[in-house]
């Protein structure tokens, strides 16, 4: 009867394992879809403002969606509970925000001097660095045999690849004269990018939410952009150039909240899968990126059939390197690894093991509270929808030709990606 | 006794003392040099 009894709860644990890293991948992927289309508003802004100011207005959207959502989903007193059991993560994630925000400018400086082409396949290979930090500091990949590792590192090393191939075939501009600069930035932020995700799955391994690790993370990258922008553009011009961008305020912003649903899915593979197969899957965004390019702003239009060649023998190798990874989850003893790591984390910073074993299989321990939402919920979703809907009242439509059809097309598939990865997520997690 | 957990140093020094925590600095701090050099 004993024995019965533990193989039907081996059974059941193993079955849940499945699913969340079914779950993962599916986040990922999502994470990609969402990502990608986050390109498509800012491709509407088409007079010259700074790209420090793009950044910056687009970052001042991803806090106002890092706040609002949040709050509608689960509320803030679950991101206050978060924090009380774990204080120490507020400071991992404005680490974090402050790495992605220094990344993100390198990667105006690495477009303007080395073109997309050479620097986006760069920094691409975060997803290198994060199989290397992944398996030396959180156990990934760990009793994984040569399968896996082969299905992992051969499936980000042919997304490599292929971006490499989308990156060229989507490139407009020549490459510049300061070409060693422009790869040392795209490299730099390769590695910035690829060593933020120490703080995620830091975060996820000792039990915190992502919806809570990411309202502090917005804090380091807001005030890192922040001061980024005025140390290299000064107070006066960098407020003159926000003045003069009244106009497309709102397409920036919305660029930033799309970014954040599609960072949000990147958080939940980060979690379920780790982020040795997180982040690649994640990184597909280019070619979401490049299919609304191509198809709805005509990017490619005119170009030679060599160029579309390109960009079907890329998206088939990137395809190829997401089925590799999707087919390479973690086997039951990697798990174990896993939990070694998040057991050795929880000791380090004084975190009950029910909450860490519980939330690594997005359940709520038995001492938390079910998540609910109050008047300061509604009241921070009810200033973002205000801050958005002025931003939209006053925005100018832009005088450039759309292609509808493959517009709604590719909105429709993000939407739907949407729909079942949050209903996904929400059956099996609750958001946890 | 899997809920016991025996009395820890403070959050910072716990952070401050986390090898984990000085590879994202390390990396920040050289992001930020390449910076100004790349401006």
């Amino acid at each position: 009867m004993q024995s019965t009894l533990t193989l039907d709860s081996a059974a059941q644990q193993a079955s849940r394992a499945r699913k969340l890293q079914l779950l993962g991948i599916l986040s990922g992927f999502t994470a990609g879809a969402w990502l990608g289309a986050a390109e498509a508003p800012t491709k509407l802004v088409t007079f010259g403002l700074s790209p420090m100011v793009i950044s910056l207005i687009m970052v001042v959207g991803v806090f106002l969606a890092r706040w609002s959502v949040p709050a509608l989903i689960l509320g803030t007193s679950s991101v206050r509970a978060d924090v009380r059991r774990a204080p120490h993560l507020i400071i991992w994630a404005l680490l974090a925000g402050c790495l992605w925000a220094v990344a993100n400018t390198m990667t105006i400086f690495a477009i303007r001097d080395i073109g997309l082409s050479i620097a986006f396949p760069l920094w691409n290979s975060n997803s290198l660095l994060g199989i290397l930090w992944g398996f030396l500091f959180f156990n990934e990949l760990r009793q994984a045999g040569w399968r896996r590792w082969l299905g992992v590192l051969g499936g980000a090393l042919v997304m490599c690849v292929g971006a490499a191939l989308l990156a060229i075939a989507s490139s407009t501009q020549a490459t510049a004269a300061h070409s060693l600069r422009g790869v040392w930035a795209a490299l730099g932020a390769g590695v910035l990018w690829g060593t933020m995700y120490i703080p995620y799955r830091k975060a996820y391994l000792t039990g915190m939410n992502p919806l809570s690790f990411v309202t502090f993370f917005t804090f380091g990258e807001l005030g890192m952009m922040s001061a980024l922008a005025v140390s290299y553009l000064g107070v006066a011009p960098l407020l003159r150039e926000l003045q003069s961008a009244r106009d497309v305020l709102f397409w920036l912003t919305l660029g930033g909240f799309i970014w954040v649903i599609g960072d949000l899915f990147q958080q939940y593979a980060a979690k379920y899968v780790g982020i040795s197969r997180g982040i690649p899957l994640s990184n597909t965004n280019q070619f979401w990126g490049l299919l609304w390019g191509m198809l709805v702003f005509g990017e490619l239009h005119g170009r030679g059939h060599s160029i579309y060649a390109q960009v079907i023998g890329g998206s088939l190798l990137m395809m190829a390197g997401v089925a590799a990874i999707s087919f390479s989850s973690a086997t039951s003893s990697e798990q174990r690894c896993w939990k070694q790591a998040a057991h050795r984390e929880g000791q380090r910073y004084n975190i009950e093991s029910d909450f860490v074993d519980a939330r690594m299989v997005g359940r709520q321990s038995a001492s938390e509270a079910k998540p609910s939402r109050t008047a300061i919920d509604w009241l921070l979703v009810a200033a973002a929808t205000t801050i958005f809907a002025y931003f939209a009242a006053t925005a100018r439509l832009p005088q450039i030709q759309l292609n509808w059809s493959p517009a709604l097309l590719l909105s429709a598939a993000t939407l739907t990606l949407l729909v079942i990865c949050g209903v996904t997520l929400h059956r099996t997690t609750r958001f946890h | 006794m899997p809920n016991e957990i025996a009395p820890r140093q403070s959050t910072l020094a716990s952070i401050l003392t986390d090898i984990h925590f000085w590879v994202p600095v390390a990396v920040l701090i050289g992001g930020l040099v390449l910076l100004t050099f790349l401006s």
